[in-house]
């Protein structure tokens, strides 16, 4: 890996980080390359929400140990205690970031509800049986006139912070709740109005900078897509850079026409790098953004070309659903959800990646049988990734929202997501699809489920970050 | 407040209390009471029918019925429904009280209703 030591990320030149006290996580990325063992559980956010089953979503525990007797098979599924919360994104309470604070242990995740603004705390103190310990209700989150919590990320000194989509109404503008470290609401981080859309965000505490994006209203998303609503200006086209330690907004970088509905934003994760990657869905471009002289700057980097289809009367977007950055900085993954690709950049100089891999499952474009024509069929594209530790193995799932995926693949409310896996090569700069990894979310005991995003217990390439 | 044509039963109904009738569209129909302060949904929970809902607040649309005689009152603003969607009978039953006795068409097949695959 030397080549990326030469960077202009400077992704290994890490600072010594001395720490006095013991906390979870490790002292850098490399660290975690190093240190960290296999993954041999996944959780993943499984949901019900927008089908005729009559049940509350779950929080799988997917078992991805070769050596085990269950491999790819959903071990155990944490009920949650209503029904209607669309699970979506989900976080833990500590990472490497709040590697310094003793006695914090990364053990518990912070699990809404989309749709219901229900905050689950699952503790995972045996990995295999999770078990839900504390439920903040919507009424309480209402209190602070946000609603839709989406991403979820630990901070460094312990505490929590949730991105929230819109005010108590669901309309705009949405704003960042926080939470202590025991799971109580401890209020707002930015003042009400900084910002009028949110989505995702990064944190980046030496260059004191977090990084949000935008979707839209959840009154907008949540009854599905429609192209009237982009023409209206409802959905998002923006980069929100703030400043971390004050919690204000510092500058709003507009992406435009071509950075339309930025969703998953993703910092490199050396704490000296100043640059990340924004996919712009809509529009299906990947944006490089980086500090220059204490000013954020934006640009297109990859553009994926809108392709006809005989069954559709437009070109299709490819929809860039989400993107990660392996651990090491130097391949960029992302998928193509309408078209049905993963895609793998070598991006060793951030503002050039280079096309390494791509491969195809399910999608409109790609096999609909890519595990072997016994297998069930992937009946929508690839969505949320995650990758090992190790940069080796790249997990995916193929639910994007239960109302947009009946609108785009209406099959998978009746036959369930499914979680593939790909075999990469860090070294060779390629990927080769696992045809002997299916999880098969149709196979649930209430029914076919949809699943979303992926975490692995000892952390992984998109929750953490370093301080 | 939304109107649809209904028989005289259905447009008195029975004092405060109003009978609602579930209709699914693969088949298959509830009858269920609903009382003056109760919404759609809370009167099929209390009868421990099974309907779709999300935010319970009237901005998700995952509740959207729709109504085929009778009135209801939405409780408070119907944010996730378009006005022509509203127009044309659409309804959200977390947050719709019936005024007169009711029919309404309910399932996760009516919500696909309100938005198309826009590349088709």
């Amino acid at each position: 890996m030397s080549d990326t030591e030469s960077s202009e990320s400077g992704a290994h030149e890490h600072h010594e980080h001395h720490h006095d006290v013991e906390g979870p996580g490790y002292a850098t990325p490399q660290a975690a390359i190093e240190e960290a063992e296999r993954e041999t559980v996944a959780y993943v956010p499984s949901l019900y929400v927008g089908t005729d089953v009559d049940a509350p979503d779950f929080l799988s525990v997917v078992d991805v140990n070769p050596d085990s007797d269950t491999y790819t098979e959903v071990i155990d599924r944490v009920e949650m205690p209503n029904k209607g919360d669309e699970l979506h994104h989900f976080g833990w309470n500590a990472c490497s970031s709040s590697c310094h604070v003793e006695g914090l242990e990364r053990r518990h995740l912070v699990v809404p509800g989309q749709r219901s603004s229900r905050l689950h705390i699952i503790d995972t103190k045996d990995r295999e049986n999770p078990e839900i310990v504390k439920v903040i209700e919507p009424e309480e989150v209402y209190e602070y006139d946000l609603s839709a919590p989406h991403t979820v990320h630990c901070i460094p000194d312990g505490e929590i912070l949730i991105s929230m989509l819109g005010n108590e109404d669901g309309d705009l503008p949405g704003g960042f709740l926080e939470l202590n470290d025991d799971f109580e609401i401890e209020g707002r981080w930015d003042p009400p109005g900084e910002i009028e859309m949110n989505y995702d965000f990064w944190y980046q505490p030496r260059h004191n900078v977090m990084v949000s994006s935008e979707w839209a209203a959840p009154k907008t998303y949540y009854p599905g897509f429609d192209l009237e609503d982009v023409e209206a200006g409802k959905y998002g086209h923006k980069l929100h850079f703030w400043d971390w330690e004050r919690g204000q907004l510092q500058q709003t970088v507009d992406l435009g026409e071509e950075g339309m509905i930025p969703l998953e934003v993703r910092f490199l994760h050396s704490p000296e790098a100043a640059h990340g990657y924004v996919g712009a869905a809509l529009s299906s471009n990947i944006f490089h953004f980086y500090e220059r002289e204490k000013e954020w700057f934006a640009e297109k980097v990859i553009d994926i070309e809108p392709r006809e289809h005989e069954d559709w009367d437009m070109p299709v977007p490819g929809l860039i659903t989400d993107l990660l950055v392996s651990m090491d900085d130097r391949y960029l993954f992302f998928s193509n959800w309408l078209h049905g690709d993963v895609r793998m950049y070598d991006v060793s100089d951030p503002s050039n990646p280079r096309l390494a891999d791509q491969l195809w499952a399910g999608g409109l474009y790609g096999p609909r049988h890519p595990t072997g024509e016994d297998d069930r069929p992937v009946v929508a594209g690839p969505q949320m990734l995650q990758l090992s530790i190790d940069g080796e193995r790249l997990y995916w799932t193929t639910s994007l929202f239960s109302t947009w995926d009946n609108q785009f693949y209406p099959e998978e409310g009746e036959k369930g997501s499914v979680m593939l896996k790909a075999d990469v090569n860090p070294r060779k700069g390629t990927m080769t699809l696992d045809e002997d990894f299916l999880v098969d979310f149709g196979e649930m005991p209430n029914g076919p489920a949809r699943a979303h995003e992926i975490r692995w217990p000892d952390g992984d390439c998109t929750s953490d970050v370093w301080q | 407040m939304t109107e649809r044509d209904g028989t005289a039963a259905e447009r008195d109904g029975d004092g405060d209390r109003h009978r609602v009738e579930l209709r699914w569209r693969g088949g298959g129909t509830e009858t269920v009471r609903a009382a003056a302060a109760e919404s759609v949904l809370e009167a099929a929970e209390r009868a421990d029918i099974g309907l779709p809902f999300g935010c319970r607040t009237g901005a998700c649309a995952t509740c959207t019925g729709r109504l085929l005689s009778g009135k209801i009152e939405h409780e408070r603003e119907p944010r996730a429904l378009k006005t022509d969607s509203l127009a044309d009978g659409y309804v959200l039953l977390c947050i719709a009280r019936p005024k007169t006795d009711c029919r309404i068409e309910v399932g996760t097949d009516v919500h696909s209703d309100l938005v198309t695959n826009p590349w088709k």
